[in-house]
């Protein structure tokens, strides 16, 4: 898509004389003035929460007690701990299975919703529900369906005769981590979803009559054609769907409380609790800075990952 | 190559009917979970549509009637809370931070993306890019201070306070969109209204505006649903009645032991109809221009 939508355009520079480049070239200070709101304004909740956070993560600081410098012991003391290391590994594995199964899931929906057939547009308009209600509430959902006594999933699957007694899907910690990623999924794969159609639909028709006519299969096309076809959005969706679930708080919140015991205990709801449950600061402002640490190698990522100018076009 | 086999029918109408269920499903159960009886609600073996549909969950919501079945003395009697009756003002307090942040981030975005689409000047790409990758350090990350701020301005429990962030954290996303739809109008307009005279201002509000509402209409109530629906920061700087968000309210009353099952999903129920109505115009507006004008 991006290679031609160049193309386009050179051929197009090529044909039409170019409409005097020297004042398009000019600078216009003007532009500064218009952008200068939004940005100081982002720079301020930006940077200085940053700020603020590294200065915090030096200090033993709580409400308890009185502030003073212990450079870098927090980290020391954060990193250390058996509750971190356990919180690192559930975001991980959270992470690891939750975005693949997402994204793999997003192609076939995609893939699927790129068919014609009788309530297509029902399902596009209507799969947005579940990304946009409140998370907070999507947890809540959640919990009905997945309640221990007499919760929905329960009492369907009971009433279809597959289960003999009531399952206690929240209170199991593997069944618990199932249910964590399962409502991740339902939230995030509409967005997913739509985002893969849209790199879909700009595969050029062409590209599939070519293929036809090579005589490719169906799964030829697809892995031909469609995939590489889909790749840059497939990045940065991946990506996109890496810092959403490293930054996932509300749904463990509302779901499992990060329990049974820490089975779903996230870093960010361990951030959470470092900080208002057990009112360390400094540990918290640690904590902080690590995960926006690995954010920003996650945003590296992206910037590597994305082609030059997709976002803003050619210099004009 | 084009027949359609009925096996490949089937395929697609059964993967349709598998994403309907799993998406629509649990909507489906909140509502008939909302109107039984608590009663019905917890017996092994399940009767949950042994009595007709019962509507004091909703009644209680906006009224403050306590339904029959509560007053029951008892085990069987169910549990009830006054916070439930909270949920009209929080939806009220959601509504008006949104509605706000909503403008604010249309007026500095749509500033902000004319520039960015159509003006040269000294820092476009680097402030462009800064502005997008803010939003991706997690917002649990900013969390501590952002209270800081916010107490040492004295803005705790009101709604200034979110407002001020919640347009800090939408207006990325807007600044992306409209920049992308600003850049696909022909900029021979533009070129021709500056030929005559016309200041960068007059461009936007003259030209580019009125060309972009689908993209404006769209980004605006993206940004409400945002802010409509963000947890964690009004969590923190909400605590009063006065200034509490919905999705603060039913992460509350979620947690609390004195509201029964059958209130919670009335109260899920209500705080969804705003998003319900909204999922059509965001789907028209913006979702459709996306996957149809992707090309460009």
């Amino acid at each position: 898509m991006q290679e031609r939508t160049t193309a386009r355009r050179r051929t197009e520079s090529k044909a039409a004389p170019p409409p005097t480049p020297s004042r398009r070239r000019a600078v216009d200070w003007s532009g500064l003035l218009l952008v200068a709101p939004a940005v100081l304004l982002v720079s301020a909740f930006t940077l200085y929460p940053f700020a603020h956070a590294l200065y915090t993560s030096t200090q033993l600081s709580s409400p308890l007690v009185e502030a003073r410098f212990v450079g870098l012991q927090n980290y020391g003391d954060v990193i250390t701990s058996p509750y971190f290391l356990t919180a690192a590994r559930t975001t991980a594995l959270f992470t690891a299975v939750a975005v693949p199964v997402l994204v793999v899931l997003g192609v076939l929906v995609a893939v699927l919703l790129n068919e014609p057939f009788f309530g297509n547009g029902f399902l596009r308009a209507g799969m947005l529900l579940p990304w946009a209600i409140p998370a907070s509430a999507a947890g809540v959902i959640w919990q009905w369906v997945f309640l221990d006594d007499s919760g929905a999933l329960n009492v369907s699957l009971y009433s279809l005769g597959v289960i003999d007694d009531y399952i206690s899907w929240l209170t199991t910690p593997e069944l618990a981590r199932m249910a964590v990623v399962i409502v991740f999924i339902w939230t995030q794969l509409p967005l997913v979803s739509i985002l893969l159609l849209a790199a879909l639909q700009a595969v050029p028709d062409d590209l599939y009559d070519a293929a036809a006519v090579d005589g490719a299969s169906t799964f030829g096309r697809f892995r031909h054609v469609t995939l590489p076809g889909i790749r840059p959005m497939l990045v940065i969706v991946t990506v996109y769907e890496i810092l959403v679930a490293l930054a996932t708080f509300d749904l463990t919140y509302s779901l499992t409380g990060g329990g049974p015991g820490t089975a779903t205990t996230l870093l960010t709801y361990f951030i959470w609790s470092e900080t208002f449950n057990r009112l360390n600061f400094g540990h918290g402002a640690a904590l902080a800075v690590v995960i926006a640490l690995v954010s920003l190698v996650a945003i590296f990522v992206i910037l590597r990952a994305l082609p030059e100018e997709a976002l803003l076009g050619e210099d004009r | 190559m084009k027949r359609r086999t009925l096996l490949r029918r089937i395929v697609i109408y059964g993967a349709a009917l598998l994403l309907a269920i799993f998406w629509f499903g649990p909507f489906v159960l909140v509502a008939i979970g909302s109107v039984i009886p608590e009663a019905n609600l917890f017996t092994f073996p399940p009767k949950w549509f042994a009595d007709p549909p019962f509507l004091g969950n909703y009644k209680y919501i906006f009224t403050g009637e306590i339904p029959q079945t509560y007053l029951q003395r008892g085990a069987m009697r169910s549990m009830i809370s006054e916070e439930v009756r909270w949920i009209p003002y929080s939806m009220f307090n959601s509504f008006i931070a949104a509605v706000t942040v909503m403008f604010i981030v249309l007026v500095l975005g749509s500033l902000a993306s004319y520039a960015y689409a159509r003006l040269r000047f000294p820092g476009r790409k680097g402030t462009f890019l800064f502005v997008l990758l803010s939003r991706l350090i997690p917002t649990v990350a900013l969390a501590v201070p952002y209270y800081a701020i916010v107490q040492s301005l004295g803005l705790l429990n009101t709604r200034w306070a979110l407002i001020g962030i919640y347009t800090v954290l939408t207006l990325p996303f807007a600044v992306l969109v409209l920049t992308l739809y600003f850049k696909s109008i022909p900029r021979e307009i533009d070129e021709a209204a500056r030929v005559e005279g016309a200041t960068p201002l007059q461009n936007l509000w003259y030209i580019t505006l009125p060309l972009s509402l689908p993209s404006l209409v769209g980004a605006g109530l993206f940004t409400f649903m945002l802010a409509y629906s963000e947890f964690l920061l009004a969590l923190l700087i909400t605590n009063t009645r006065i200034a509490r968000t919905l999705p603060v309210t039913l992460g509350s009353i979620s947690t609390n032991p004195d509201v029964s099952w059958g209130l919670l999903m009335a109260s899920i129920m209500i705080g969804s109809i705003p998003t319900m109505l909204l999922v059509y115009p965001v789907w028209r507006f913006m979702v459709r221009g996306l996957t149809t004008g992707a090309g460009r």
